[in-house]
């Protein structure tokens, strides 16, 4: 098998989320590439808490569908996870006898699993490590036995995580190991699925959306973050809190949403690249200073990690709602660019090329991630850094400082940007309109050409054609268009497709805005039908593209609220009703007409 | 820092005209801080000076320094965010009483309690001019205005104890009827090491009350100097802001002789301690390397 998908789930001190941890480390350390999600019950600490690891010899591009491993420490606390932790016929079902439950009588309705084993998970923890919280370290066992996964990456991982707590405690999780190794043994699946062999073991990264996006700023120069905490974009406020003093660099965890991209346009103002992120409810709550930093045409970077929405919504679950709010949020008439990244190493990219725009535009960039990968551990490959460059805003020189105007009219649109400090560069920024010297205005004309200038100087982005990404065959009638954690989902819809004989491409936007009109029209010229694959009610990437570009009829939204992921298969499956219908009209169109 | 050609009044200075009503209080205000500003003596370019919005707030423009005019009632956590991005600058902050004390008065607590290096001056008139007399949060109980046509049913935020009760380390109070002592507190606030408050009583012409206009102020001021006030003493500084609203107390209220160091300057230890050893920006990523 080249690919392992795995479910776990038990009680909030069962180390759940532990044990998927130490399996992704064991992978990455033996070459394997892997991708955990964790979720969690809505209370702070105990509760219901699971994780799925899904484990390639390739790549992993999304979470995967049905388990082909589930474990249930407990089926009550299984169960509260539903469709995130789906059991089908093809899934091998290993949970604690003593829940009591008999193999025959699973609480799984309508599913006969392809294999159940009801290990006494609890005692065998207990009988080997005197304590039952080695159970998950009893399953790390189950798992290296039966699927050949790590054995050896597991043992080191274990030994080097328990060093600190002493030889007692280390030697105690190695025989709950051993003795889930030993029980596999003794009770071996009738039929073997044990994973590949990954090929040379390179250095891995192990790394979550948000952690990486931060580790982006500091690449990109960030010198400022001022933040506030918000569910699920916090990680990116701890990693700078923690990291970016180092750099000369300053966080400010600030009193809210508003006063933390306030402090990080201040700090843009004052000449370093500054960020901020935040979620959905705070997004709402930053807008007027968006439009600010619009105005006032300061480079400024915000994250917004999607959430389920509207308002409080689901703060832990994943939804592509906020694309509207992005694009179209602050009040006036005016364009900022929105970016969205589609995997964790994606956001590294998404987020140095955010960096970028803000500096080269003088405008806020919103980053639109979300809940699933921005909260994922990605077991990835080390990005090579020096492919990047790094963009710098364009300060005034020379005689372009005698006088400095601040708003001049330049070909591009951008004009040189001072900073306190600059002698001779000083100037008014304002929310209020202006004239190029910036001296307020209230004249329609001054408005105007001002209104025009910072749309104007986004042009070029609309041919940045290196901001999609196209895979499949070029001709293809038939389509798929996704953006974010979805687009992992279509990228391995697209080869099921394929594999299955469809001819099909996939387009995946890292520039949802302004919509690349020229893009688009290129990539529909041979479509004849489709799907805009999106985790939001209304669908609102097929419909900002309705708004901005020509969207074939035969390409359809396949949209739903957020927290029921896609799977590769249904998209596939969609798909080959769209080929059907698409041969059928073709046949129709054949036929004289009576 | 030192300057090498003395700076005047004129310099700080800017071409824009202002649009305040003639007789606005707010010129008062924008003179003092010309000459305040030439008496500390930096150049223009090294000064960032911060407002929301409101008449009072459009006083950047008509300075020569780094402005930045912005939204309603955020001038303070913009002008922190720029003392932390640089703290070789001199901020100042303004705005009005609704800017500092309504729309942005959860701010206040916040840049107090963090004592970044700045000034924040206030053009309290107790009224919104902008928006041609309506309340303010200043605005005393039972002002008649066009939305209080029966007369306000609020108290008015007290500014001055405000910012005491958040251990502001400098407040200080002036009023244009005084231009000199307002230019002293103003260069006072600008050179104490932390968050320095000045509340100016800034007429409104327009839609101002008889006892708020400069006449009125230059028989009602007394300079807390003449009253004995020790300026280090926190309990007696809390005893004379309760009669805001009622007397006019011009000078410096309440001046923390031993304050807590400044959050820029805590930060920047906090960066020069932490600079050795980290991972050039470009290797960032081996934060994340599997051992």
């Amino acid at each position: 098998m080249r690919d392992l998908v795995i479910g776990m789930a038990g009680s909030g001190g069962d180390g759940i989320v532990s044990a998927g941890e130490s399996l992704i480390a064991a992978c990455a350390a033996e070459g394997y590439h892997a991708l955990m999600t964790k979720s969690f019950g809505s209370q702070i600490r105990g509760g219901e808490s699971s994780c799925r690891v899904r484990l390639g010899v390739a790549p992993v591009l999304n979470p995967g569908g049905a388990l082909d491993v589930a474990v249930a420490l407990n089926w009550d606390d299984f169960l509260k996870f539903g469709s995130e932790l789906p059991v089908a016929g093809n899934t091998v079902v290993v949970y604690d006898s003593a829940t009591g439950i008999a193999p025959d009588a699973l609480p799984l309705e309508g599913i006969d699993p392809a294999a159940v084993f009801a290990v006494p998970i609890g005692e065998m923890a207990r009988k080997s490590a005197g304590t039952e919280k080695a159970k998950n370290t009893v399953v790390l066992g189950l798992l290296a036995g039966w699927f050949g996964i790590a054995r050896d990456g597991i043992l080191r991982g274990i030994r080097k995580k328990l060093a600190k707590k002493g030889p007692e405690v280390l030697a105690a999780n190695e025989r709950a190991f051993q003795s889930g190794i030993d029980y596999a043994a003794a009770h071996p699946l009738d039929s073997p699925r044990t994973i590949d062999r990954p090929g040379q073991a390179t250095k891995k990264l192990i790394v979550d959306g948000n952690d990486i996006c931060a580790a982006a700023a500091i690449f990109s120069g960030c010198d400022f973050f001022g933040g506030y905490p918000i569910t699920p974009s916090t990680e990116v406020m701890q990693l700078l809190g923690r990291e970016l003093w180092k750099y000369g660099g300053a966080v400010l965890q600030a009193e809210d949403e508003i006063a933390g991209i306030g402090s990080a346009l201040g700090a843009s103002f004052a000449g370093k690249k500054a960020m901020t992120a935040t979620s959905g409810p705070g997004m709402s709550l930053k807008t007027e200073i968006l439009g600010l930093a619009s105005i006032a045409e300061l480079p400024l970077v915000l994250v917004d990690v999607q959430r389920g929405g509207p308002s409080t919504g689901m703060p832990t679950k994943s939804e592509q709602g906020d694309l509207f709010q992005a694009v179209f949020s602050a009040n006036g008439d005016v364009i900022r660019p929105v970016l969205a990244p589609t995997c964790v190493a994606d956001t590294f990219a998404v987020t140095v090329e955010a960096f970028n725009l803000a500096e080269r535009y003088q405008t806020p960039v919103v980053v639109l991630s979300d809940q699933e990968i921005a909260q994922r551990k990605e077991v990835i490959d080390p990005i090579d850094t020096s492919r990047f460059t790094i963009v710098e805003r364009v300060r005034p020189r020379g005689a372009e400082l005698e006088p400095y105007v601040r708003f001049r009219q330049t070909e591009s649109g951008v004009s040189p940007l001072s900073h306190p400090g600059m002698k001779g560069g000083n100037y008014l920024a304002a929310g209020i309109e202006h004239n190029e010297r910036g001296e307020p205005t209230a004249g329609g004309a001054a408005h105007a050409k001002m209104t025009e200038k910072r749309f104007r100087k986004f042009a070029p982005l609309k041919t940045r054609e290196d901001l999609f990404r196209i895979e499949g065959d070029p001709n293809a009638r038939l389509a798929l268009v996704s953006w974010g954690s979805t687009a992992g989902v279509c990228r391995e819809a697209l080869r099921l497709a394929r594999a299955d004989g469809l001819s099909v491409k996939l387009l995946v936007p890292w520039l949802l805005y302004p919509v690349a009109d020229g893009v688009y029209r290129s990539f529909f010229a041979s479509v004849k039908g489709g799907l805009v694959v999106e985790q939001s009610y209304q669908g609102q990437l097929y419909r900002l593209l309705k708004m901005f570009t020509d969207v074939p009829a035969g390409v359809q939204p396949l949209c739903r609220a957020g927290a029921n992921p896609f799977r590769p298969t249904e998209i596939a499956a969609a798909l080959r009703d769209i080929a059907l219908s698409l041969q059928r009209q073709a046949g129709d169109a054949r036929q004289p007409q009576e | 820092m030192t300057s090498l050609c003395t700076l005047t009044a004129k310099d700080f200075k800017s071409d824009l005209k202002p649009i305040w009503c003639p007789g606005c209080g707010d010129f008062g205000v924008v003179q003092a801080i010309y000459r305040a500003l030439a008496a500390i003596g930096r150049p223009p370019h090294q000064i960032a000076f911060v407002s929301g919005i409101g008449c009072s707030s459009r006083i950047p423009g008509y300075t020569t320094a780094y402005g930045f005019n912005s939204v309603h009632g955020r001038a303070l956590p913009i002008a922190q965010g720029i003392k932390i991005a640089n703290p070789e600058l001199l901020v100042l902050a303004a705005g009005g009483d609704g800017d500092g004390f309504s729309i942005g008065g959860g701010h206040v607590p916040h840049a107090i309690r963090r004592n970044v290096d700045l000034a924040y001056i206030v053009m309290d008139n107790q009224i919104y001019g902008l928006t041609k007399g309506q309340l303010s949060p200043t605005s005393p109980r039972g002002l008649r205005t066009v939305s209080s046509a029966f007369g306000s049913l609020e108290n008015p935020v007290n500014p001055l104890s405000y910012v005491l009760a958040y251990g502001a380390p400098f407040v200080a109070q002036g009023t244009p009827a005084d231009l000199p002592a307002l230019a002293a507190v103003i260069e006072q606030a600008i050179r104490y090491p932390g968050f320095a408050f000045v509340n100016v009583q800034s007429p409104c012409v327009t839609y101002g009350e008889e006892e708020q206009q400069i006449k009125a102020h230059k028989a009602r001021m007394k300079p807390l100097e003449s009253l004995g006030h020790d300026p280090s003493d926190l309990v007696n500084a809390f005893r004379l802001a309760q009669d805001y609203g009622t007397e006019l107390y011009t000078g410096v209220l309440y001046r923390n002789p031993d304050p807590s160091p400044t959050l820029d300057s805590l930060m920047r230890e906090r960066q020069q301690k932490m600079s050795e050893g980290a991972l050039p920006r470009e290797r960032i990523l081996e934060l994340f390397a599997q051992s």
